[in-house]
């Protein structure tokens, strides 16, 4: 591996989310494709990342400064990647169910999905299951995540499947669900692909059905 | 000569000096009226409107003379009372007490039979209220969980209609919004004998809970609306979490967490000057690898004193919270840390101190948690109830009368004081090793398992009123009614 790409994983690894875009043009200058730089670099540094996090030494405002850097980096990359037609890691669509408020279980796993390298967008709360399935069609995720925090509110996940169904588009997600009172029975009940208990754990089952796709 | 001299008995206990809770003061009242809050609720913007508060789309700003108005006119001291008459079990908000009780709505609950963690159903909520009726220092109940085996819509009106009966502590009511929150306070008020007796002597409390940061949801806002008119005592407390939805700071979180708890308490004192009001909430912190709310966290208990003092700084009774913790089970952690919040708790004087009884970060509702904090917290009452000093406690005359080599056992003052000296336990074995070892070798957790069961088989609470247990019926009926068209 050319020094470079070391250097980019060990910029991640520490965060240093401005020294990044300098780096990452340099490898392109160097003639490097994209693609390497993400999978020999950029990846290559977050696996560490998740590893350190999975292992307690790392923490979420580490992981999320990690995140975000690797962030500067595909802002550059994205343009030539999407140019070429590499195939990207992914995109996941996220909300919080209507009727409900509650968003830091659903932002941190917006955050750790970036970290893994997806492009993810956030409808963010109180999200109608039309609203849901407008951005389905619209940006096409692979993976599509809900939450809820309340018993009440978690209903509204199974009518935002049923809206996916009658509009069609049911078939071209993933969905993985999540939230305090949400289990892996509920999830299967509704006709979700999957249940993820915390942050990281959501981050690798969108990797799965992503890999899978 | 000791002029004005008065016997103290109890715990001194301050961590804030009057400057800092000065500041602390300040800091919530200028995130009130500079930054403001965002209510989603029309009427309740409206209202504060009409009061004073500068409105812009959903944000509201309340300025200060409105906030000091309604501390002025929410009481420090009241009661509220047990639905049966019995003065034991009554509650005396105000300077000096503290108050113990569960907590609300955990999706799961450690069976009391098979030990197992399971979603917690509609017959745990009567156990939960049994167990806390015959606890000597559990104070008020809440059930420990939501009931998953009715319609959702209907899970906090079946908690209540299941408690209610089973205990005459006073119960802290929780419910998703106005037409549950109607359920409750109907079966509270048939009990009582009508809205006006309910007036005199409130029977129960209403909890709410505004969202973090700086969010009032409708259905929050709207059972503070319910409260507030139909004069319930009412809780209004977020649950911010430090470094994730509030400042990482405890004295960010805790001005945070004020300026969301009194937005309640204005609109509450607009509607009804004096309606009681606790100010919460539960502050603690965001496990920064585990990314869940700590319930075992030291910082919960120091947060919590901070927002404690703030609290009787500004003349406010407080949420507080204790005896939970983040363990999975019945273990040494989940001991360990629930009994040093308790015992923190206990020394704040921080007014009903709830989730005692959470494990698993608030997930799974364990009464037998709460048996065993009924312990630690017998304990701590004995700490805090302090040394009385004066000529009968020093006992001069009776060092004098015994004098050297002799022994205390017989004398009158060891007969007549021994008992409420010293305190009794109900779990912790003392014995000799030989006496343990013959009555079973019991560990803690076993005697924990078998106090709850033998409570469960042995105590008698008190009835409700026939008239009662047909109006419950009566509301029940028309609840099912009401959601009978509306999905699972």
């Amino acid at each position: 591996m050319s020094e470079i790409l070391s250097i980019i994983s060990s910029t991640i690894i520490d965060g240093k989310k401005d020294d990044i875009v300098q780096l990452t043009q340099q490898a392109l200058d160097k003639g490097l494709k994209a693609t390497e730089i993400v999978d020999n670099g950029l990846m290559k540094g977050m696996e560490v990342v998740g590893a350190r996090f999975k292992s307690g030494d790392m923490f979420v405002p580490e992981v999320m400064r990690c995140a975000r850097t690797m962030l500067n980096a595909m802002e550059i990359l994205d343009p030539i990647l999407a140019e070429t037609g590499a195939k990207m890691v992914g995109k996941v669509l996220l909300g919080t169910v209507k009727g409900d408020l509650h968003d830091i279980g659903k932002n941190l796993v917006g955050m750790m999905c970036r970290g893994a390298g997806f492009q993810v967008q956030d409808l963010g709360i109180d999200v109608q299951p039309e609203a849901f399935v407008k951005a389905v069609k619209e940006f096409q995720p692979d993976v599509l995540g809900m939450s809820a925090l309340l018993t009440t509110t978690m209903r509204t996940m199974g009518d935002t499947i049923k809206a996916l169904e009658e509009a069609g588009v049911r078939e071209t997600v993933k969905i993985m669900v999540g939230g305090a009172p949400v289990t892996q029975a509920f999830a299967d009940n509704i006709g979700a692909n999957g249940y993820a208990a915390n942050a990281p754990a959501a981050a690798d089952l969108a990797k799965k059905f992503a890999a899978a796709a | 000569m000791r002029t004005n001299y008065r016997i103290h008995s109890g715990i001194r206990f301050k961590m804030l000096s009057d400057d800092q809770l000065q500041a602390l003061f300040d800091g919530t009242l200028h995130v009130m009226e500079t930054t403001g809050l965002d209510v989603h609720h029309e009427e309740a913007r409206d209202i504060l409107k009409k009061a004073g508060a500068r409105i812009d789309g959903i944000r509201v700003r309340i300025p200060s003379y409105l906030t000091k108005r309604a501390l002025s006119s929410a009481p420090r001291s009241f009661k509220i009372y047990a639905r049966d008459g019995n003065p034991k079990h009554d509650i005396h908000i105000g300077p000096g007490f503290a108050y113990f009780g569960p907590g609300p709505t955990p999706p799961n609950f450690t069976d009391v039979e098979t030990l197992e963690r399971r979603p917690y159903v509609r017959k745990d909520a009567r156990v939960v209220a049994k167990v806390v009726d015959a606890l000597p220092n559990i104070d008020f109940c809440e059930s420990l969980g939501t009931i998953s085996d009715v319609h959702p819509d209907l899970a906090a009106s079946y908690e209540f209609a299941e408690m209610f009966p089973n205990t005459s502590k006073p119960i802290v009511a929780w419910s998703y919004g106005w037409d549950d929150g109607e359920d409750i306070h109907k079966i509270a008020v048939a009990e009582a004998g009508g809205q006006e007796a309910f007036e005199k002597r409130p029977n129960y409390v209403h909890y709410c809970e505004p969202l973090s940061p700086l969010t009032g949801s409708f259905e929050a806002v709207d059972k503070v609306i319910f409260a507030a008119r139909h004069r319930v005592p009412v809780i209004f407390t977020p649950c911010p979490l430090a470094g994730g939805t509030a400042p990482v700071t405890a004295a960010g979180i805790i001005i945070q967490a004020a300026a969301e708890s009194w937005m309640g308490l204005v609109l509450a004192q607009i509607i009804k000057p004096g309606v009681p009001f606790f100010m919460g909430g539960v502050l603690s912190v965001l496990d920064m690898n585990a990314t869940i709310l700590s319930y075992g966290a030291p910082e919960l208990s120091l947060m919590m004193a901070g927002i404690t003092e703030l609290a009787h700084y500004a003349g406010l009774p407080l949420w507080q919270t204790g005896g939970c913790t983040d363990s999975k089970t019945l273990d040494e952690q989940a001991s360990l840390e629930g009994a040093l919040s308790c015992f923190f708790s206990a020394l704040t004087e921080g007014d009903l101190c709830h989730d005692v009884g959470y494990t698993e970060s608030g997930i799974t509702g364990s009464i037998f948690q709460t048996v065993m904090m009924d312990e630690a917290i017998g304990y701590s009452r004995r700490i805090t109830r302090g040394i009385k000093v004066n000529d009968e406690t020093l006992a001069t005359d009776v060092i004098h009368s015994v004098g050297p080599n002799g022994h205390y056992l017989m004398h009158k003052h060891t007969q007549e004081h021994f008992q409420t000296e010293f305190w009794f336990p109900n779990l912790c074995d003392r014995r000799s090793y030989q006496q343990w070892q013959d009555s079973g070798a019991q560990t803690m957790r076993d005697r924990v398992i078998e106090r709850t069961r033998k409570l469960l088989t042995t105590h008698e609470p008190s009835s409700i009123k026939p008239e009662t247990e047909k109006a419950i019926k009566g509301i029940m009926e028309a609840a099912e009614d009401r959601v009978k068209d509306k999905s699972n």
